[in-house]
Formats: C-alpha cells, structure tokens, sequence
C-alpha cells in the first residue's frame, strides 16, 4: 500500500506537472499571467455552456414532473455522462495504459502490474471528473432543490456522483486490455489518433445537427413533447445499461429501497473493479510487452538507391518548405487538427440546411436571385475567413518543432528563410482549404465563376495575414517542451491567442463589407476596397515578422 | 580556429552562472578535447559556441567569423552534433540528410559521395530508407553524425560524441576526427572517457564551476600537477 501511495503521489505530481508548476512560479517566475487567463477563458467558455446545459436539464425536470417523473433528469444525466465517458475513456485508456512513455520505467520497478494499473486508473478517473462532475452536478442540484430533496439524498448522491465515471471506465479498460492482449494495435497508434479525432468529429456533427433540429422558440414545449414521446426510449436504454437506473432509484426512492439501490450502485463498481485489476496482473504486461517486441521491417537500400536519393538538390527555403510539409503531413495528430478542423467547419454549417431541403431551397433560390446575390457572395467569404480562424497550422509552427528546434538554430539559413518556408507552407495549406470550401458553396449556391476567383483570391490575402500573425504569436512564445505531439498542438495556448486575434481580423473585414454592401456600393470598389485594406494590414505585419523572426531565432534557448 | 574570449553565462537570473568568464583559443590542425566534471559547463560552452544559446558576455568566433554578429556563415563552418540526438523521428534517414545538404549548400555530385561514404562508414546504408523513428539510440547518433559532416566543415563541435556508438563506430570517428585534423581542420568534443581524451586530443581542457581550471597539452598538464595519468589530474583538479 505504501508503494502504491508513492507510485500515486508522484505519478499525480507528472501528470499534472505540480512541481513543474510550483517551479514555474516561484523560481521562474515567467508569463504568470498565462494561467490566470487560462482559468478566466475557461469560466466564461465553460460558464456559457455549463448554464446552457442547466437550463435544458430545467427543462427536462420541468416536463418529466408534469407526467410525473421528474426523476427523468437524473436517468438522462447518468445516462448521458456514462456513456460519453465510456466513449472518450477507451481512448484515453488506451494512451495511458499501452502508449505512455513512463511505461519504460514502471515495468523494471519491483511493482505489480495491478499497482500500476491501479494508478493510471485513478489519473484517468481523476480526468473524467472535468467531464462529469459538470455533467452531474447540476442535475443532481437541480432534483435535489426541486424536490425538497432530505440530508440521506445529499450523501448519498455526493458518493454516487464521485463513483458514476467508475463503472464506463473498468468496463472500457477492460476492454482496452482484453483487445491489446489478443490483437496488437500498438504499431498503429496513428491510426487510433484518425479514429478518435474522427468519433469526436462525429459527436460534434451529432450535437449540431440535434442543436440545429430544435424549434426555435418554443424550446420548453418541445423538449416537454420529447421527454412525452421517449420516456420508453431513456428507459430502453436504461435497460441496457442499467447503473444509470440504480443511480436514479437510489436517489428518487426513499428509506431502505434507495438504500438498497446505492449499495447496488456502489457494490458492483467495487467488484468490477477488483475484477480489473486481477485482469491487469494478468495480462496488463503481457499486452503491452507483445507490442513492443514487434519491429517494423527494415526496407533495405542498395547503394545505388543511395546515389539516387542523394542527388536531388535544392535551395534551402525549398528543403526547409519540404521538411516542414513531410513532417506535418506525416504526423496524423497535426493533419487531423491543423487541416480537418478547417475543411469540416464549413460542412457543419451547411449540412444542416442539406438535412432539411425546404430550407435549402429558400437559400439557393435567394442566392440565385441577382438581388441578393452580392449578400450570398460576402457571407460565403465570412464563410471561408470563419474556417480560415480555426487554422492552428501556422501558429504552432515552431512549437511543433519541439525538441529538434536545435536543428533550426545550428543549420545556416537565415531566420528569414525559415520563418518564409514555414509561411508558405500555412499558406499553401490554407490555399487548399479555401478551394475545398469553395467549391460546394460554388455548386449550391451557384456563385459565378469570377466573382468566386475574386472571393478565394481575397480570402486567400487574408489568410496569409492569419498565417502571419499566427507565426508572430507562436515566435513570441513558442511551446518547445512536450513529449507527444499533441501537446504542441492540442495543449498549446498560441492556437487560442492566435485565433481570437483572426476573430478581430475577420470582424474588420466584415464590418467593412457590411457597410459598403449597406451603402450600396458598386461591386469591384468593394473587392477593392477590401484588397487594400487586407494589404495595408500585410506589409507591416510582414516586415514585423522579419524583424521578429531575426530577434527570436537567435534569442530562443534549447 | 576557434576563438572564445571572456565568454559567461548564467541561469535563473544571474543565480546559477553557468560559465564563467572563460578564454580559449584551438588552433588548425588541433583536437582539442573538453573535460569536467557533471554540470561544470561543458554543454553550455558547447551550445553557445554553435548558437544554441546566447552568452551574457564575451565573443565566440569560428573559422574567423563572429557567431553572434553573422551566425549564419559562422554555421556554415560548423559541423556540430548534440549530447541527446532528438531528430526529426517521422522524416527517413535519407530525407533528412538530403536536408541538412540542401541547407548546408551542398552540391549535388559531392553529396553524393559523401552520403554514400559516411553511410558505409556507420554501417547505415541499409537504415537510411526508414523512418527515423525506427532507428536505436546509436543509430540516431550516427545519423545524426552523417548529417553534420556531410558538407565538411572545418570545425566539428560534437557533445559526448561517442556515446551510444558500438566499438567499431567509435573507433571510425576517432581515425576520422584525426584525419579530419591531419588536413589542417579543428575537432572541439567533450567527453567523461578520460582514456580518449589522452590517447586522441592534442590539447585538453578541464572545466569545473565554469571556469577554466586547467589547459594544455598532456605533458603540460603532467608536468603542472605531477601526476601520470589524465584521471589523477583530472580528479586532483576537480576535487573542491
């Protein structure tokens, strides 16, 4: 028990980087203000959500008492948490447990695999309780305040709360260690990155076209009608999945029935739990050391391949282009953050006019009215600028350079080349991006031809200011310290700053354009007007860059 | 060749310094070797010198050049590999040196051979079509090795060049590095395995607290302290 407690106490203090922080503040003492505003974008953000969320919990507590089961709210809640974190806990699982770097120096250590496992459980539970706790929470204030709820329901619902995220998780560990034991997907963790960013691509589109199905308006009425019409449905499910109905009786039933009900509840997490870890001492090592034993085949080259890959010669911004376009092209984490975040937003915005035709047809018909074509042509620009902003190519350029940034410091070319690689290669991907966007709007909204060069052409310009200032944000604090990947993209506060400095950007932009467009201004004085002002903005930036780029590449320690 | 004149450097705000003052000159045709214990201030010597790091005082020039006023050309004399080799893991062996060629300007025919004769050299031939990810320890190394002399500079910098190497890698280096010298060139390496440093460096330097505690040939260091071996001096020195 006292190993186990260390092996915690130090593995909670890595995880969340308690000493890297503690050393951060009081012996560094360097952008303190950078958590402060971490923490406040976060209440705003997650305030936001956090009352949306509440006021359809309301929602559904209100119309489930008028059939009299207002206890609904708290079957949909559990329901609800437990399944998104068995969803999102096989993938978190399966980072933690089979490709965590720390492995290399747990298995040596005189522990047993349940021990460790144990541990990674707890880091990962610990994780889960952002997701719930929010999730839960409000539900469980909700019931309790609108029911007059006694002390027993307070208790009793605080344990049941803390252990909900327990039961999802031993079961999709479970299956994580069943499946690394008998088949070995180690060798593809890029592969795993492509189906979990894809699940969470799917969710988001699910949420949105829910969101987007709601009546507007009558919100209350309709969720009352919904809860009328699929109280079989939530029970159905419930069926299935029958803890999250244990959690509803243990709280809704009073004296020894909800007694009962939570010790259901409380019981089975325990024992699926023991059942966890002796399946870990069982096969937890066996799955993880199977993958490692297995090693890529070596392609073998002759010398004459040798002498043929060699020959090739380029100028330094053109190899450095290269490097930068095969290493982000070939890290699936950046493809799936830097470019499909940019292609998918446009398609979540359409698709749900796709999924409800008479809607669409009002849209393309008034976009296809010369009346009301100029409008259909700016709103498909702040389109394309809107996916533009939530480019984090370029503003993690440097950052995912990581620890071989001491390559780019030593080679002899230029900071100027180098920062002028890295912005043709944003740019060309952005390039690539608007012209995917464009062509449905070009197909749906029958947007002529030229005046669909003229947007991308625009769009583009812009795009390249974007880039710029993404690469300034990202030299000025560049976050070269990580140990995978996702760190330098996901964790990395530059995309945020980046992206709200584009918002600015693109508000300029819009509210120019909406006030020519009110105005009545003729068609090319507008685009006119808007390439001067995008290039005003460019030059400066530009040659701010430079000058930046020459300071930091040879300011920036490794 | 290499010239570094009152160079210093300190960490967390002038608390910990790091180097302190030092001054050393490497002629051509010299391998000079850089001893001191853990922490004294080699790699921070080291990383300055190739412009990893920015001194708080003093001038480092390479092949005549200043590198903190024209750190690019300076670089181009500079062939440097680091302590930990961290590459570019999803780039191929050969990908990445035909990089470091192209940055480095070096024409087509003579990286060619180049390429070819280092890799052969290092035993890599038949890795350099993988990725990087898939290389060992050493062979990141020797990878990492290749891509820094491959446009022949006429200073080599290398941090603990021979660790992770197999016996006969290391030994190639060695003949390597003297045959590099033999042609009027500069090696500048730092090392913990004293036997090398005596049997291979012309000249030696001993670091300790970043200062420079001892330098000269092996019969002027034997002759200042009295001792024998280069591990007597060397523990004598550093022993405060």
């Amino acid at each position: 028990m006292k190993t186990f407690m260390s092996l915690l106490k130090i593995t909670l203090n890595v995880h969340f980087g308690i000493s890297a922080l503690k050393y951060r503040f009081t012996k560094e003492k360097k952008r303190l203000w950078e958590p402060i505003l971490i923490i406040l974008s976060i209440i705003i953000g997650g305030g936001a959500i956090l009352t949306l969320y509440s006021l359809l919990l309301l929602g559904v507590f209100m119309g489930g008492q008028t059939i009299g089961h207002p206890e609904i709210v708290l079957t949909f809640a559990f329901m609800a948490t437990q399944l998104l974190v068995l969803i999102f806990g096989i993938f978190y699982i399966m980072s933690a447990f089979y490709f965590s770097n720390d492995l290399n120096i747990l298995i040596p250590l005189p522990l047993k695999p349940a021990e460790v496992l144990g541990v990674k459980f707890i880091i990962i539970l610990i994780s889960e309780y952002l997701v719930a706790l929010p999730m839960l929470l409000p539900a469980f204030i909700i019931y309790g305040i609108g029911t007059w709820a006694d002390i027993f329901y307070w208790l009793k619902g605080l344990i049941l709360v803390l252990m909900s995220p327990v039961f999802p998780l031993v079961i999709a560990a479970i299956f994580a260690i069943l499946l690394m034991r008998f088949v070995n997907i180690r060798k593809s963790k890029d592969l795993m990155v492509v189906v979990g960013s894809l699940l969470g691509l799917f969710a988001g589109l699910g949420i949105n076209i829910l969101t987007q199905s709601l009546p507007q308006g009558n919100e209350e009425e309709f969720i009352k009608n919904l809860i009328m019409s699929n109280t079989g449905l939530i029970e159905a499910i419930g069926n299935r999945f029958p803890p999250s109905i244990w959690a509803t009786l243990a709280l809704s039933s009073s004296g020894w029935q909800g007694l009962g009900y939570f010790l259901l509840f409380v019981g089975f997490s325990i024992v699926l739990l023991a059942i966890l870890l002796w399946l870990g001492n069982a096969f937890f090592y066996k799955g993880y050391l199977s993958g490692e034993e297995i090693r890529g085949k070596a392609k073998a080259l002759s010398a004459e391949d040798v002498e043929k890959g060699a020959s090739k010669a380029s100028s330094p911004v053109i190899a450095l282009f290269k490097r930068e376009w095969k290493l982000f092209m070939r890290t699936p984490i950046y493809v799936m953050n830097g470019l499909a975040g940019m292609i998918m937003v446009p398609f979540f915005i359409i698709l749900p006019f796709a999924t409800k035709s008479e809607d669409m047809e009002v849209v393309t018909s008034l976009a296809k009215d010369p009346k009301y074509a100029l409008i259909a042509l700016f709103v498909s620009l702040g389109l394309m600028l809107f996916a533009s902003s939530m480019n984090l190519i370029s503003c993690t350029s440097i950052s995912r350079e990581g620890r071989t940034f001491w390559i780019s410091k030593i080679i002899p070319a230029s900071p100027r080349d180098q920062i002028l690689a890295k912005l043709l290669h944003s740019s060309c991907l952005s390039l690539v991006a608007l012209i995917i966007i464009a062509l449905p709007l070009y197909f749906l909204l029958g947007i002529l031809l030229y005046r669909l060069i003229i947007i991308v052409f625009i769009g583009f310009l812009v795009n390249v200011l974007i880039n710029i200032v993404g690469l300034i944000v990202d030299l000025l604090r560049p976050k070269l310290e990580w140990n995978d990947p996702q760190e330098a993209i996901k964790q990395n506060l530059n995309a945020f700053l980046a992206m709200i400095i584009s918002l600015i950007i693109m508000l300029i932009i819009g509210g120019v354009s909406i006030l020519l467009l009110i105005k009545g201004v003729s068609e090319f004085f507008i685009y006119g007007i808007l390439t001067l002002i995008v290039i005003v903005l460019l030059v400066p930036s530009y040659y701010g860059l430079l000058a930046l780029a020459n300071k930091k590449y040879n300011s920036l320690e490794i | 060749m290499i010239k570094i004149t009152n160079l210093s450097k300190s960490y967390n705000k002038g608390l910990v310094k790091a180097v302190d003052d030092l001054t050393l000159h490497v002629k051509p045709g010299e391998i000079f070797g850089f001893l001191g214990p853990n922490g004294a201030g080699k790699t921070t010597t080291i990383k300055m010198m190739v412009g990893l790091l920015t001194p708080d005082q003093g001038s480092i020039s390479i092949a005549g050049i200043d590198i903190l006023k024209n750190p690019v050309e300076a670089k181009q004399n500079i062939g440097y590999v680091p302590d930990n080799p961290d590459v570019y893991e999803r780039l191929t062996g050969m990908e990445y040196l035909n990089f470091m060629a192209d940055v480095y300007k070096v024409p087509a025919k003579e990286r060619k051979e180049r390429i070819s004769n280092l890799l052969d050299m290092f035993n890599l031939t038949h890795a350099v079509g993988d990725l990087i990810k898939s290389y060992s320890h050493g062979m990141k190394q020797k990878i990492v090795l290749t891509g820094a002399l491959l446009h022949n500079p006429a200073v080599w910098i290398l941090d603990e060049p021979m660790v992770g190497l197999d016996p006969k890698s290391s030994h190639l280096l060695k003949e390597f590095m003297r045959k590099h010298c033999d042609q009027g060139n500069t090696v500048f390496f730092s090392t913990h395995v004293l036997e090398v440093a005596e049997r291979l460096c012309d000249r030696i330097g001993i670091i300790n607290n970043g200062k420079l505690i001892a330098m000269g040939t092996m019969d002027e260091l034997r002759h200042r302290d009295q001792a024998h071996s280069l591990e007597n001096i060397f523990l004598e020195l550093t022993e405060i």
